[in-house]
């Protein structure tokens, strides 16, 4: 009369096992959920007597008790509806094969006809049951592809409750997923730099921030393409590797986000929330601190569009995560840290009105409007972001050119190689790229010759520069020397970098008269 | 600081405190007391002003509760609190070229040092957004005739005006470069994020002002304060103005009141010119190509001219090749990458330098313009 049945719970990355008790004893019928049950868990009851009825089998007319083991830790989600049917029949005897049913891990939502639904986080949790010794889940037919990244894990795609008890009973085999094989021939990018007319300015900072792994500002006239130039950052990305593609599906496992055949995520994520979205959206939060928006663009890019429009708080919250590459959401019931290592990528018009500097419409702002919308973006943030770059308003020639730009796939092979120097020059340093050097490293790896230092000094004196900001001149310019292959930093290097940092004494240094 | 006022000096200002700005009405009050101010005073402390006046009851009983020393003295403490001096049309440091005009402030408040007879005032007024050409013309032709002993007279906005404070400013030797007239009480700053220039003018020139201390700006005091920005000055310099710019208000009082009018022409398809084109074709405004032009209306240039353009031969070749282009015209980043065929790299590093020897600029919207 009793049953225990294995499954798994998450908190945030990091997932518990759980241990499904049922217990159906004689008495006035009754059923009772306990063990720190949210409301999904506690509804799971009407969702699990409809499936059971409606799969022909019997739901006991007696005293049902289930507990969800450890007592005090929260249970989430729907994904405790099959366990609980499996516990109940097996505990009504309805399941001879008791040693397969207690050997096997289940998830899963159950729909009131039997059928099994998809659920969120299965990735993360079947890592974590691997880890703990299980080597048979039964998950949702949606998320077997998923389950089945993990090599040594025979994963059983469960179609209808009935199914699942015929494969118990011996009566009918489950089928088994093959384990999947990372496959990234198929990536493609709905972008390719080809696509982008004219912008030669724009588009070599953008090569330069993803070899060193810089943030980037753009900022430019409505319709320059600042947002085509974002969209096409990612077919530039250097390629995803194994642990990196299984670290991105683990948190958009979580995050629901997942599409249901997918599988494994095979490219890049770019993000673009509206401007309007919460801190708790970005950053991540909610009753069950989920993912935010930067932990979905962990390794991708996350596109602020229209940056200034976005709440002060929300941005400002940016900051540490930033600087970490991490977050950690607490919550009175829990305490989550995602990884949330992306790649900033913000838009913004000059102006209110966008037309600030344009030579081809006129700006309607006055001076107080322009600073104040500039003052929005606070200097600590605009420090965190390497390069910025203003995008040439594009005329009818740009449009019609003729000559194609470059493809996506040239300059990810430079980007790949800087990447490579980069990643030799920081081996003991445990980074990887220019963008996480400290102002310690960024002295001892950023050498320059003298022609170059001169230069620097000037930069320094002429546009005012803070010393942060001189950091950062100085890392972008290694990664310009890197692009380019040249251990030294010469003049020529700086002299770029300077460049996209002239923006900011041009238009927040001064606001000007 | 003006400290002494004297008792006619006092009469009259009693008058201007309780009337507020404007000319008209304080004349007509004046001439129904028949240039008596004392006895105006004398008047509103029996509450018995004349019909002839014009005033209504609400304003009348205004006038009556401050006929008495005590409220005069209040306005001086004020006025010393706040550092300002205030000057009526018979002061001896009210500015002489002032009092020719049709309606001359009756009483200016100032900070700084008013001058009747300024060394050759000029006003020079323009967009609040200017393009670079403006900017650039703005600052050559302040500086030039401050240079040349100018003193140039402007109403303390962003764009041109500051521009022209600025170069004013600049020139070391004029002893007294600069008069800003503004819009509001002559304490207050408007636009505020001009205080620092503000601050320097009136270090060197003269702040001035007909708006009682503490009067915030409106729209409506803008007009009445360009009358005085030419009324102030000998000669008015438009530097750019759109079709329809509160620049050309300036200008207009400026023909009303007889002083010279220079504008600068621009292209004819810029907006930021139209308004200066305009007066030229109609032949309101002289063609002026500089500040030699201006001068030569008052007596000449007395520093030989600057040379203009650095020659492009001395620079590395893709240096001089990025300079010719651009002494045609100012170009986009876009631009200039396809005309000179440069290499993004080249062309990025060849322009910070170029910035850097101070003979490009750069401007919002990725603009570079030969300087």
């Amino acid at each position: 009369m009793l049953s225990k049945i294995k499954s798994y719970g998450l908190m945030g990355m990091e997932g518990f096992p759980v241990m499904v008790e049922v217990y159906v004893s004689n008495g006035l019928p009754s059923y009772d959920t306990v063990g720190l049950p949210d409301a999904a868990v506690r509804e799971s009851r009407e969702r699990v007597r409809a499936a059971i009825r409606n799969s022909g089998l019997e739901f006991p007319a007696k005293r049902v008790t289930v507990n969800l083991a450890p007592a005090d830790l929260r249970k989430e989600g729907s994904m405790y509806d099959l366990p609980i049917a499996i516990g109940l029949l097996a505990a009504t005897e309805q399941i001879q094969n008791d040693a397969l049913a207690q050997e096997c891990l289940f998830l899963g939502e159950l729909a009131l006809d039997g059928t099994v639904r998809s659920v969120s986080g299965v990735l993360p949790m079947v890592i974590g049951a691997y880890a703990q010794g299980v080597r048979k889940v039964v998950v949702p037919l949606e998320n077997a592809k998923e389950a089945s990244l993990i090599a040594g894990v025979r994963v059983y795609a469960a179609e209808t409750l009935k199914r699942v008890v015929d494969f118990l009973n011996g009566a009918e085999p489950l089928p088994v997923v093959p384990t999947c094989k990372w496959d990234r021939t198929k990536v493609s990018y709905p972008m390719d730099f080809a696509d982008i007319k004219g912008q030669q300015g724009a588009k070599r900072a953008a090569e330069i921030a993803v070899a060193g792994g810089h943030n980037l500002l753009l900022v430019g006239t409505p319709g320059s393409g600042k947002t085509m130039l974002a969209r096409s950052i990612p077919s530039i990305l250097p390629e995803l590797t194994f642990e990196e593609a299984l670290e991105i599906t683990k948190i958009h496992s979580i995050a629901g986000t997942l599409a249901g055949s997918e599988g494994m995520v095979s490219e890049r994520p770019f993000r673009a929330p509206h401007h309007s979205a919460s801190t708790a959206s970005l950053i991540g939060g909610g009753q069950r601190a989920m993912p935010g928006e930067i932990s979905l663009a962990h390794y991708g890019v996350l596109f602020l569009d229209e940056f200034p429009e976005f709440r002060k708080d929300a941005l400002e919250a940016l900051r540490q995560p930033m600087e970490d590459g991490s977050v950690t959401i607490a919550r009175a019931a829990v305490r989550s840290t995602y990884p949330a290592d992306f790649m900033l990528v913000a838009a913004m018009n000059p102006c209110p009105c966008g037309n600030y500097g344009s030579r081809t419409a006129p700006c309607r702002c006055t001076q107080q409007q322009i600073a104040r919308y500039l003052g929005r973006i606070s200097g600590p943030l605009l420090d965190r972001i390497d390069l910025h770059v203003e995008m040439s308003e594009v005329g009818y020639d740009d449009i019609a050119s003729r000559q194609a730009g470059e493809p996506s796939e040239t300059v990810r092979a430079r980007v790949n190689a800087a990447r490579q120097i980069q990643a030799e020059r920081y081996r003991e340093e445990g980074i990887l790229f220019n963008a996480q050097l400290t102002s310690r490293m960024a002295m001892q790896y950023c050498t320059l010759d003298a022609r170059a230092e001169a230069l620097l000094r000037k930069a320094f004196a002429t546009l005012k520069l803070s010393a942060r900001a001189y950091t950062r001149v100085l890392k972008v310019a290694r990664t310009i020397a890197d692009l380019e292959g040249s251990r030294i930093i010469c003049a020529h290097h700086v002299g770029e970098a300077v460049q996209y940092r002239s923006l900011e004494s041009k238009y927040w240094g001064e606001i000007r008269r | 600081m003006k400290l002494e006022y004297s008792e006619r000096e006092r009469d009259l200002l009693w008058l201007g405190f309780v009337l507020g700005p404007g000319a008209k009405r304080y004349e007509k009050v004046l001439s129904a007391f028949e240039g008596d101010a004392h006895a105006a005073y004398e008047a509103a402390r029996r509450h018995d002003f004349s019909p002839a006046c014009g005033l209504k009851d609400e304003s009348l009983e205004r006038i009556y509760a401050s006929a008495n020393e005590r409220f005069l003295n209040g306005c001086f403490k004020r006025l010393q609190a706040l550092d300002i001096s205030a000057a009526t049309i018979e002061s001896p440091e009210y500015p002489n070229l002032l009092k020719e005009i049709y309606d001359p402030p009756p009483v200016l408040y100032y900070r700084g040092a008013l001058r009747s007879e300024p060394a050759l005032p000029i006003a020079v007024v323009g967009s609040r957004a200017p393009t670079e050409y403006g900017r650039k013309l703005a600052h050559t032709l302040t500086q030039t005739l401050a240079e040349n002993g100018a003193c140039i007279v402007s109403g303390l906005a962003y764009g041109i005006d500051c521009i022209a404070a600025l170069g004013a400013l600049a020139v070391g030797e004029n002893p007294y470069p600069t008069v800003a007239v503004l819009g509001c009480g002559a304490d207050l700053v408007y636009p505020a994020g001009n205080r620092d220039i503000y601050e320097r003018i009136i270090a060197r020139g003269a702040v001035v002002s007909e708006f009682l201390p503490g009067t915030k700006a409106r729209p409506a005091f803008f007009p009445m304060r360009n009358r005085i920005i030419s009324g102030l000055s000998r000669g008015v310099v438009v530097v750019e103005a759109a079709e329809k710019s509160g620049t050309l208000i300036t200008v207009d009082c400026a023909l009303e009141q007889g002083r010279d009018v220079f504008a600068f022409p621009g292209r004819i398809t810029d907006l930021k010119s139209a308004g200066t084109n305009a007066l030229l074709h109609d032949g309101q405004a002289k063609f002026t190509l500089g500040a030699e032009d201006v001068l030569e209306e008052y007596g000449g240039m007395r520093t030989a001219p600057t040379p203009i353009s650095p020659s492009a031969n001395a620079l590395p070749p893709e240096q001089s090749a990025i300079l010719r282009l651009l002494l045609e015209g100012e170009r986009s980043f876009d631009e200039l990458c396809e005309l000179t065929g440069f290499s993004v790299p080249l062309l990025n590093s060849s322009l910070t330098e170029m910035e850097f020897s101070g003979i490009i600029k750069q401007s919002p919207g990725r603009v570079y313009s030969s300087i």
